[in-house]
């Protein structure tokens, strides 16, 4: 498809799905959102692992977890997660993955065993509509019937992503809006936190970076204005500083990379182009063009005025494991990097309804830019059968170099029914060894992380640490791996009586 | 044949002035036109209430001067104002909140506002400002809006 012909039909698709929710006579939203539920429940039936997408029956889960194998002494602390989890609203379901409420969970991990508490996120958003009764707000790729109109986008703030345990605060993390605070110890919602009174609304995006001395950098990104923001974040929560910069045509940015001296950003080709004809979702709002651009953003993370931009061939990237760079002024990093956005724009919508569509996959790719010809270049890492997603590092090398990688991983050959990543990989870069631990196919693996053991030498010692959904017994594990054995399979695992919808993104706080 | 035409032009002109002016005075007369505006969801009363009323699309985005323009000081709470001997029409009109005294609708660091604001017919826009078919309404004798400010 030229770029022209899949630019009209996607406006065609998005103008459809406006038109059909605008439309003030037949009302035939009732009945269409009454059948995304119904084509959900119904495909459920045949396809027991949809229940990842399955909404919340409650708003708090709370259970003391089975603890099986040899659980590490020493490997104390919470591990948080978050992740969209209300997708259903007094009969309304999403039609996007994305859209779900977000839902803050914690294990606590320590000598006497595994605590888990789950509690969904008491947004403006969620307040507003337990008081209505009913879904309200357009989200980002639904409109519920008789929408109310979005005031700022903290209005319509899901805090659905990720979570950051950061200077004894706990946020918990969206990328178009404020982080909510939360109560570390209950998960109760404190309210919407700000770093400073001029930046409060101001996007502060689901994958900040912290460095090993806890020097925070974030990106977020404005559609309606082009912009591109930035924030320094001292190691005590003080905002240093945050600064703008122009991004026309902007798009959407879910992940960036810092190294010793410089903040690098992707913007795809995926423009926002919003029409003021016709009510459309955040998502529809967008337009991929295959054929453009995908620009590099590399800014001085001294001076954020002072940037240049350099360009790739079109491409999609959710996530990147690590930045790093050398005396030499050349820039490292790998990434999880799709031809396009389809998984996002189709899969995750269809999957709502329980339509199964495959979306482009993703292969790791590491990429090398030299600041002195502001040039760049990429290579794929691992044979073209390997898709992967969910990259991280030891958090004792964030922004330095890192000799592993974690990820999560799958290859057509051993791809499991649910059809989702089903492996945990570690790969080391000195000896190109990729090992995996490849999961049964009722249990769908959610993003694993690098936990340090306390005292180690970086990337040396420590656990891999990831939850999965045991979708036909209806538990979530909280698995453990030896950071050098991921092959081995799990040293030891918790067991929760519930299963609870696939989250996104987690953080470990050591204590 | 010309001179007929012109004469006919000149015919309708006149007759098409007549009738305005006619038009004109019965308006000013007979049916001018009131506008109420009930404010809710004032935080304080700290500085100013700012309301302006347009009466075409030009005004509303700021290209020609307001209709009516009206600054209060703020009441906790709930406000009322009203605008009499109003031409019927199109009409729309926003309110500002202008907590610091500083004639302006403060934004943060990305131009979003930071005080309260509120719209005709509360409207909101989506992920961006309201256009002008979001705002606009028709006056008709009376018309009351009950406008919640967003903050």
């Amino acid at each position: 498809m030229t770029t022209t012909a899949r630019r009209t039909f996607l406006q065609q698709l998005a103008a459809l799905g406006a038109a059909g929710a605008a439309s003030p006579f037949l009302s035939p939203d009732a009945f269409a959102e009454q059948s995304w539920a119904e084509q959900f429940n119904n495909a459920l039936e045949t396809h027991p692992w949809l229940k990842a997408y399955r909404s919340i029956g409650q708003t708090a889960y709370e259970a003391t977890a089975e603890v099986t194998g040899n659980w590490p002494e020493d490997l104390t602390g919470t591990f948080y997660r978050n992740g969209p989890a209300q997708h259903e609203i007094a009969g309304y379901r999403y039609h996007h993955w994305f859209d779900g409420d977000g839902m803050l969970q914690a294990y606590h991990l320590s000598s006497e065993g595994v605590r888990h508490q789950a509690r969904l996120i008491e947004t403006y958003k969620v307040q507003a509509e337990r008081e209505a009764g009913r879904a309200l707000y357009p989200g980002f790729a639904s409109i519920p019937p008789e929408p109310a109109g979005v005031t700022s986008p903290d209005s319509v703030n899901v805090a659905n992503i990720s979570v950051l345990p950061h200077h004894n605060k706990l946020l918990a993390l969206w990328e178009a809006g404020s982080p909510w605070e939360m109560d570390p110890e209950t998960l109760n919602t404190r309210g919407i936190y700000e770093f400073s009174e001029n930046t409060r609304g101001v996007p502060f995006s689901a994958h900040p970076r912290v460095e090993p001395d806890g020097t925070l950098w974030n990106f977020g990104y404005v559609s309606g204005a082009n912009l591109l923001v930035l924030w320094h974040i001292d190691a005590n929560g003080k905002l240093v500083k945050i600064g703008k910069v122009d991004a026309d045509p902007i798009s959407m940015v879910h992940d960036f990379v810092v190294t010793s001296r410089h903040i690098v950003l992707m913007v795809p080709p995926l423009n926002y182009e919003p029409s003021p004809d016709r009510p459309m979702t955040f998502l529809d709002a967008h337009v991929w063009y295959s054929g453009e651009a995908t620009r590099v953003l590399v800014v001085d993370k001294n001076d954020f005025s002072n940037y240049f931009w350099t360009e790739l061939p079109a491409q999609w990237v959710f996530h990147y494991g690590n930045g790093w760079e050398d005396n030499n002024g050349i820039i490292r990093f790998d990434a999880a990097r799709a031809d396009d956005p389809f998984a996002m724009i189709d899969t995750f919508r269809q999957v709502m309804r329980g339509n199964i569509v495959p979306g482009s996959s993703s292969h790791h790719h590491q990429y090398r830019i030299d600041t002195s010809t502001r040039s760049i270049a990429e290579v794929p890492m691992f044979s073209p059968d390997v898709d992967s997603e969910f990259p991280c590092v030891d958090p004792r090398v964030s922004c330095r170099q890192n000799r592993k990688l974690t990820m999560l991983s799958s290859s057509p050959s051993t791809s499991a029914i649910h059809g989702s990543l089903n492996e945990v990989s570690t790969f080391d870069f000195d000896t190109g060894e990729r090992k995996l631990y490849r999961y049964p196919d009722h249990q769908m693996p959610e993003e694993h992380l690098y936990v340090p053991r306390p005292g180690s030498v970086p990337e040396q010692d420590g656990w891999i640490v990831g939850t999965a959904l045991n979708w036909r017994d209806e538990q979530m594990l909280l698995n453990v791996f030896d950071v050098s054995h991921v092959d081995d399979g799990p040293v030891a695992t918790a067991t929760l009586p519930y299963a609870l919808p696939f989250g996104l993104h987690g953080k470990f706080a050591a204590g | 044949m010309m001179k007929l035409t012109e004469n006919h032009t000149m015919f309708r002109v006149i007759l098409g002035l007549t009738a305005g002016l006619l038009a004109a005075v019965w308006t000013e007369v007979v049916a001018a036109d009131t506008l109420h505006i009930h404010v809710t969801n004032v935080p304080s009363s700290e500085g100013q209430i700012m309301l302006q009323i347009v009466a075409s699309e030009a005004e509303f985005k700021g290209e020609a001067p307001a209709i009516v323009s009206v600054m209060q000081r703020a009441v906790e709470g709930e406000m009322s104002f009203s605008a009499a001997s109003l031409p019927p029409g199109e009409y729309a009109f926003r309110v500002m909140h202008d907590i610091n005294n500083n004639g302006e609708l403060d934004s943060n660091f990305v131009g979003m506002p930071s005080e309260p604001w509120a719209f005709s017919n509360n409207a909101t826009g989506n992920f961006g400002p309201p256009g002008w078919k979001d705002v606009k309404f028709t006056l008709e004798s009376e018309v009351t809006q009950t406008i919640k400010l967003n903050r």
